[in-house]
């Protein structure tokens, strides 16, 4: 607990990344990074890789900053007036914050899903084809070769197929995450950045969510925020244990969940705090 | 220990339960009720039964005469009853309407005439009488209608034909005042006067221009003039067939002719005593038989009678007994009308309901398709309902982009700060200025002001031009500055998004540098010596220097701008965030994610604003009256004649129309029916607007409504 204590108190604190992590190829890796709404600073100096086509998962008490470091990666930050940052981070070795970079483009890049559901206002179809829109594409059978593929991806397909030309609020809410799942791999991103996108479903639509992530991993990269101990176990890879804006211990899932380094991570993913 | 304190009074008790407070909450909820209840069924029974053709009944006045008419009400004040009568025959009695005390009526319980005709007239109102001849054929009484209705088909033809000669003379007309615009546009571009050449004819001498421009006016002016000579002989020919048949009426107005001795008794069987002595003082043949005689008896001691003595026609007289056995003898009063003025007859006492109805209908049919006729009093409302639609659509094509576009960019790229909430709460406040101050702003500025710049330049519309040089100097200044407006943007949007302090001071050099440059080219434009105005030739007369169709539906676009703003606003306010966020996490732009995601989701919203701002628009009346309604409107400002909108013309305006027909009109007793049918109708396009707001908006809402719960 002392440890903690010592980030309570805002000590300078190294965190601990295993060397089984630091091996792999990284295909975002975070650099000395440090972001504040306003005076507020809510990111303190992180530091830390997200692995190739492995599944990393951001855990850590309520607001400990995951949300904010999530949303950083593909720069949604840049919406909020008050913010302000320091450092970089890398996309495949190219610097996602310099000032030269397209942020419209690097979004382009990634794959964002919320953790309440949110489809757009129409059909089935142009919610999972809305990013080939936004890009212009018209050509019929390009747009549905994508919407098939990505709803398939999201293991969704079959339940909606008949449907397509119904409003995407028709869905139920574990199929509206679905959709927003095959509306983010629609433009087959790099990243995969999933905000606790289980938390507003049942246990049903949650295991499907995950058996989706299971069959994702490999093709994408994923980074995801969740609460659930049990999912961080279930389908993550590499997890990273988050504590008032630092990042405290990060390993693969097995490590932290059975012998971490640290006494405070193996606290709080045994639920003796937080 | 219990205290006083600690128990509760029975008032307490009574004031926690909240019993008063029902029943006076209650008690206003019901008068409010009642009172929109009343003025609706108000509105709604004057209104509907207005056009509602009602029995003539005629009495008889104690003093002999008679009068008549359709009864509007009747009050009984201290045991003596008041009617009220539309008696019509304005040419022969000199009113619509007439208010009659019981005392001076024989007898107070109408009767009335099966026999009787109501025609609707072209002018002077409706006129009530008994046929009695037609003009044009020799027929039986029974035929009369069927004659009248087929002379009507007739002359309508012969209007027609005359609307199409009196047309072609009109535009000969115009051919002329174009062509003497053309002169006049010359004149003014070489400063001479061809007042002369026109005149002789002599165009010798004169620039190319100048002579074209006199020569076609020479030659349209005798093209006229030939085609006028053929057309008025037409017009003249077809006046005269119009004037040439005519129906002879007998009015419900008595006129004594004498007292002669009749046996009441035998009148009363449908027998006369004494025809001779009737024959004689009626001034007709005797032919020695019987006259064929019917009475109908009108009340007490009165009859009217319709007598034919052999081989003549029927006529009516009125018998009324006086002492003894003599009996005073009048005569109705005959009227002679054109069949051509008639607009619509029928016989009000004989009429079943369908009939009725029928003509109800007709009625409706005209008040909503027709022209106006006797200033408004009577037939159509459409150039008024017409005019209120054409200036709506143009208001709401000129209030939405203004609206949508500066709301959208207030909740959308606005920065919130000060000024925001300081320009958002003058625009509320905006949407409660009086209307009339709209009025008088949009008559001080867009019609003297603008308008007068449009008509001739700005020495037109009040400001003293700049010496050129000085203008072309300024000119220069204000590129310049144009320029740097544009290079500060530029430069802004490209700097650097972590050096914000130095981004936000060039976005208000920015800002500041385009209001300037948007002042000075308003500035430029009003101080230019090299404009003149698009309408100078036609001077004194205005185009646009005066109150028309464009600066109304312009005034009323200012005025309903706050409410779609606000509407706007709410809308846009009302898009959850995490759709612009799920929008942008695609990488979708601004633009983008408002064009794809944030209007067609506000739409609901931003349409409702929309039509309440039309409805509000409809019913304004106050600043119509400055800027461009007038009672009577010959053209349209929308019609098949080049360029079909015609935004320089005045027009009729349903609002303003019921204003000038119940307060204006020199009759306003008379024009009071048409107001309550007017206002029905205002009434029923603004409720069926927002009725149109209500079921589009539920209709679009369905639309993201999500099943999950
Ligand atoms: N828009 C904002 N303006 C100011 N402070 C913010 C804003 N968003 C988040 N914060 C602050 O930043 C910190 C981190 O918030 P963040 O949402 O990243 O937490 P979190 O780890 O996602 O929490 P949770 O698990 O509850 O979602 C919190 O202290 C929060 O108050
Ligand atoms: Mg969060």
């Amino acid at each position: 607990m002392n440890r903690l204590k010592a980030i309570a108190d805002g000590q300078t604190f190294e965190s601990v990344i295993h060397e089984e992590v630091l091996s792999r190829d990284p295909v975002v890796s975070i650099r000395d990074f440090s972001l504040f709404y306003n005076r507020k600073q809510a990111l303190y100096n992180i530091t830390m890789p997200i692995v190739k086509g492995m599944v990393t998962a951001l855990v850590g008490p309520s607001g400990c900053g995951k949300s904010t470091l999530l949303r950083s990666v593909n720069r949604m930050n840049d919406l909020i007036e008050t913010v302000r940052i320091e450092g970089d981070m890398l996309l495949n070795g190219e610097s996602i914050f310099a000032p030269s970079v397209d942020v419209i483009q690097l979004r382009k890049r990634m794959g964002m899903v919320f953790q309440k559901p949110n489809p757009f206002p129409m059909s089935i179809f142009e919610n999972v084809v809305y990013p080939l829109r936004i890009d212009g594409e018209r050509d019929k059978t390009i747009l549905m070769q994508v919407c098939e593929q990505s709803l398939r991806g999201a293991a969704l397909w079959e339940e909606v197929k008949d449907r397509l030309n119904e409003s995407g609020l028709s869905l139920s809410g574990g199929q509206q995450q679905r959709l927003c799942i095959a509306r983010a791999i629609a433009s087959d991103p790099e990243v995969l950045l999933l905000d606790e996108p289980c938390s507003a479903l049942d246990p049903i639509a949650t295991g499907k969510i995950e058996d989706l992530i299971d069959r994702l991993r490999g093709e994408y990269s994923i980074l995801i925020v969740t609460h659930n101990m049990q999912q961080a176990s279930r389908i993550s890879d590499h997890t990273a244990f988050m504590y008032l804006g630092r990042l405290v211990e990060m390993a693969e899932t097995s490590t932290i969940f059975t012998r971490p380094t640290l006494s405070e991570t193996e606290d709080y993913v045994t639920g003796r705090f937080g | 220990m219990i205290g006083p304190s600690t128990k509760r009074s029975s008032q307490t008790q009574f004031a926690a339960q909240g019993e008063p407070m029902v029943w006076l909450s209650g008690g206003m909820f019901a008068i409010a009720c009642l009172m929109i209840l009343s003025l609706l069924a108000f509105v709604l029974w004057q209104g509907l039964s207005t056009l509602w053709p009602r029995n003539y009944s005629i009495y008889g006045r104690t003093d002999g005469s008679l009068i008549a008419g359709e009864l509007y009400s009747k009050e009984v004040v201290d045991g003596l009853s008041k009617l009220y009568l539309r008696t019509g025959n304005y040419d022969v009695s000199n009113q619509h309407f007439a208010y009659v005390s019981g005392a001076e009526l024989i007898d107070d319980q109408p009767w009335s005439d099966p026999d009787l005709w109501a025609l609707e007239r072209r002018e002077w109102g409706n006129l009530y009488g008994f046929p009695k001849a037609l003009s044009w054929t020799n027929c039986e009484p029974g035929q009369f209608a069927k004659e009248v209705s087929v002379g009507m088909l007739e002359t309508a033809r012969i209007d027609q034909q005359l609307a199409q000669a009196k047309d072609e003379l009109k535009r000969a007309d115009q051919g002329i005042s174009k062509a003497r615009l053309g002169v006049r546009r010359v004149e003014l571009a070489q400063k001479i006067d061809l007042q002369s050449a026109i005149d002789s004819g002599v165009v010798d001498g004169l620039d190319p221009r100048a002579k074209a421009a006199v020569e076609h006016l020479a030659e349209c002016t005798r093209r006229a003039e030939e085609m006028m000579i053929g057309i008025n002989q037409r017009i003249g020919e077809l006046e005269q067939k119009r004037s040439e048949r005519s129906i002879l009426l007998e009015l419900p107005i008595a006129q004594e002719l004498g007292t002669i001795p009749l046996d009441w008794a035998e009148l009363s069987n449908g027998k006369l005593s004494d025809p001779e002595a009737l024959a004689k003082l009626l001034g007709v043949e005797f032919g020695g038989q019987a006259p064929q005689i019917r009475a109908s008896s009108m009340g007490q001691d009165q009859y009217l009678c319709k007598i034919g003595f052999a081989e003549q026609p029927f006529r009516r007289i009125l018998v009324r007994r006086a002492e003894g056995t003599n009996c005073v003898i009048s005569g109705l009063q005959e009227h002679s009308i054109l069949l051509a003025d008639v607009v619509r007859f029928f016989e009000p006492n004989g009429l079943g309901l369908l009939g009725r109805f029928g003509v109800y209908a007709s009625r409706w049919w005209e008040f909503l398709t027709g022209a106006p006729r006797e200033a408004g009093m009577e037939g159509g409302f459409f150039p008024a309902i017409w005019g209120t639609v054409v200036m709506t659509i143009l208001m709401s094509m000129a209030v939405m982009p203004f609206g949508v576009l500066a709301a959208l960019y207030m909740r959308e790229y606005a920065r919130s700060g000060w000024l925001l909430s300081a320009i958002r709460i003058s625009i509320n406040n905006l949407a409660g200025v009086p209307s009339i101050v709209y009025g008088v702003f949009g008559l001080s500025f867009f019609c003297y002001i603008v308008g007068g710049y449009i008509d001739g330049g700005p020495v037109k519309a009040g400001f003293e031009p700049w010496p050129s040089a000085v203008w072309f100097s300024a000119l220069a200044v204000l590129s310049v500055v144009g320029l740097a407006a544009f290079a500060v943007s530029v430069l802004s949007g490209q700097a650097e998004a972590r050096r914000s302090g130095f981004r936000s001071t060039l976005r208000w050099a920015g800002g500041l540098l385009w209001l300037a440059t948007l002042m000075g080219i308003a500035w430029l434009l009003i101080r230019s010596p090299h404009f003149q105005g698009f309408y100078q030739a036609q001077l004194p007369t205005p185009t646009f220097g005066k109150g028309c169709l464009l600066w109304a539906a312009l005034t009323l676009a200012l005025l309903t701008l706050p409410v779609v703003i606000v509407a706007t606003e709410e809308a846009l306010s009302a898009v959850p965030n995490s759709l612009r966020e799920g929008s942008y996490a695609c990488g979708a732009g601004k633009w983008q994610t408002i064009h794809r995601i944030v209007l067609p989701y506000a739409r609901p919203g931003i349409i409702t604003g929309f039509i309440l701002a039309m409805a509000r628009g409809a019913g304004e009346v106050a600043p119509m009256m400055l800027v461009g309604a007038i009672p009577l409107a010959t053209e349209l400002p929308l019609d098949t004649e080049f360029p079909f909108l015609h935004g320089s013309r005045s027009f009729m305006h349903l609002g303003f129309q019921i204003y000038s027909l119940g307060f204006q009109s020199q009759n306003s007793e008379a024009a009071k029916p048409m107001v309550f049918t007017a206002t029905l109708l205002l009434l029923a396009i603004v409720t069926l607007l927002n009725q149109t707001a209500i079921w589009l908006r539920a209709r679009l809402r369905k639309r993201f409504q999500t099943s999950q719960f």
